[in-house]
């Protein structure tokens, strides 16, 4: 039988991260945190999350679409890459249009986006099919 | 523009009828490394330049066909950071001075020796490398400029985002078993958050008035003395709950520096918290005022993180922060030595810091003295501005 869902918060506000923490734990999800985008890669192997959760504008503007490159497509992360990431910034303006601006669009479109403060129903909702998500793809053989 | 600029030889464009004038150029900055393109006349050496994108054009002035003066304006209007040489057989000043007055860069009068062609090709690089910097710093304040917005949007709404995530959270926690511990510490750290933005908002605020108009409102003699004595009397709060101590030594006679007196406290404040909340627990600040000639000195300096090297030429830029290797960053916002920065421009003084990571940093201003001949210059500036 499954255990519980495993998060991992990657956000370099420790507040946000705090929040979020409370919440989860008290919906039954395991939490873990790295308050920068390298932290959460080096977690990953220890924590195996389910899902990732992960801040934008950490020590540069653009520090999360970096990681989720990484997860997505660097070789060492490969273990990884089934994992779903959600996105999420204090930017109200839809990513959809960074990304169309970028050349290698879907080499960064990360699998869910929410914006801060998170709708709690929401992302809950979020979190839940996003966590569904890997544990399909996770028993594939891949 | 061209990227290959940078890292290959620069490329240099030779227009001339001249068959033995093009030989000769060619093979002379060949010989330095240049790569080097000649052409015939000046359609061909249009079509030359826009292709190449050279670092440098060598024009003739006198040719059939599309004339160098052409050639010029037609170089300029596609590359306003072109640099253009004209070599002219029938050196009159006259012609030189048309030539430069089209926008040409210099000129090279026939005949000339190969050291002659060589100096001024060197001066005409210099030249263009300072061209395409300017551009290059004009074109990133400009995308700074536009991403100013989402930029300092995100610094609003990331604290409110963190408070409203607090309460939030907090309404759907009611029955949770550590409830009132929890809600203890969060309204704190939800006060904190608060805090954090009406400091920004303030700093905001104050920088904004500096760029339409002076901030300083005036400049009187002002005696430091008291506002130091103040500044590290409100720091206090900030400082004992890490230990940190704070020091001055007392004021000597003759340091009444002219200065608002209001700017004067904002910029201590600003020097001085930042000492505080950059130092490590346990340590030390220390404040310092002498005269030093015609001017006075304000040294801050602290036993904290420091400043590496590579982060000292945007210290004084707004929004920029220093933080620790592989640590979060401090609160704030990243205005406080910008407004440190202005103010002291202002007052026709100067900031500098001197810092070793993992020691401690000290800044040093150094403001007009009251009273003091040599200060009077670039107060006079001020005075007309």
């Amino acid at each position: 039988m499954a255990g519980a869902t495993k998060v991992l918060i990657i956000d370099d506000d420790d507040d946000f991260r705090a929040s979020v923490r409370a919440l989860l734990e008290s919906r039954g999800f395991e939490v873990f945190e790295a308050a920068s985008g390298t932290e959460g890669l080096q977690r990953l192997p220890e924590c195996r999350p389910d899902v990732v959760l992960l801040d934008i504008m950490m020590e540069s503007s653009s520090e999360g679409y970096g990681i989720n490159q990484a997860i997505k497509w660097r070789e060492e992360y490969r273990e990884f890459r089934h994992i779903p990431v959600v996105m999420v910034s204090s930017i109200q303006e839809s990513p959809d249009l960074l990304f169309s601006m970028a050349g290698e669009v879907e080499m960064i479109r990360p699998d869910f986006y929410l914006t801060k403060p998170l709708d709690v129903p929401h992302f809950l909702a979020t979190l839940e099919s996003a966590a569904r998500r890997s544990r399909e793809s996770g028993t594939q053989p891949g | 523009m061209n990227s290959a600029t940078q890292d290959a030889a620069p490329c240099i464009v030779v227009i001339d009828d001249d068959p033995a004038m093009r030989l000769s150029c060619r093979k002379i900055l060949d010989k330095r490394g240049y790569r080097t393109q000649t052409f015939e006349d000046g359609l061909q050496g249009l079509e030359g330049v826009e292709r190449l994108k050279p670092d440098l054009v060598i024009v003739d002035l006198k040719m059939p066909g599309i004339s160098g003066f052409e050639v010029i304006s037609r170089v300029l209007e596609t590359d306003p950071a072109a640099v253009i040489v004209v070599i002219t057989g029938y050196a009159t000043i006259d012609t030189a001075v048309e030539a430069m007055k089209a926008g040409a860069y210099d000129f090279l009068p026939k005949p000339f020796s190969p050291d002659e062609l060589r100096i001024i090709v060197e001066r005409g690089l210099e030249r263009r490398r300072l061209m395409l910097e300017a551009r290059r710093q004009e074109l990133e304040r400009e995308l700074l400029r536009r991403r100013f917005v989402t930029f300092v949007s995100h610094q609003l709404q990331t604290p409110l985002a963190a408070v409203h995530q607090y309460l939030n959270v907090l309404r759907r926690l009611e029955d949770d078993p550590h409830g009132a511990a929890r809600r203890r510490e969060w309204y704190e750290r939800c006060l904190n958050r608060v805090e954090e933005m009406l400091a920004l908002i303030r700093n905001w605020l104050t920088l904004s008035a500096i760029e339409g108009q002076c901030l300083a409102q005036q400049r009187v003699p002002v005696d430091p003395a008291p506002i130091v004595a103040s500044v590290l009397e409100e720091c206090r709060v900030l400082a004992e709950p890490e230990g940190i101590a704070l020091k001055s030594e007392p004021v000597p006679e003759g340091c009444l520096c002219l200065a608002d007196p209001v700017c004067l406290r904002v910029l201590l404040e600003n020097l001085v918290s930042n000492a505080v909340k950059y130092n490590r627990p346990g340590g030390r600040v220390q404040v310092f005022v002498r005269r030093v000639k015609g001017e006075v000195e304000l040294t801050v300096s602290d036993t904290g993180i420091g400043i590496s090297k590579q982060y000292l030429p945007f210290l004084f830029d707004e929004f920029f922060r220093v933080r620790p290797p592989g640590g979060p960053g401090k609160p704030g916002a990243g205005l406080g030595l910008a407004i440190v920065k202005r103010i002291v421009t202002e007052l026709g003084g100067r900031v500098e810091v001197a810092s070793e990571p993992g020691q401690g940093s000290t800044f040093r201003v150094l403001l007009p003295a009251a009273g003091a001949a040599s200060a009077e210059p670039s107060l006079e500036t001020h005075h007309a501005a």
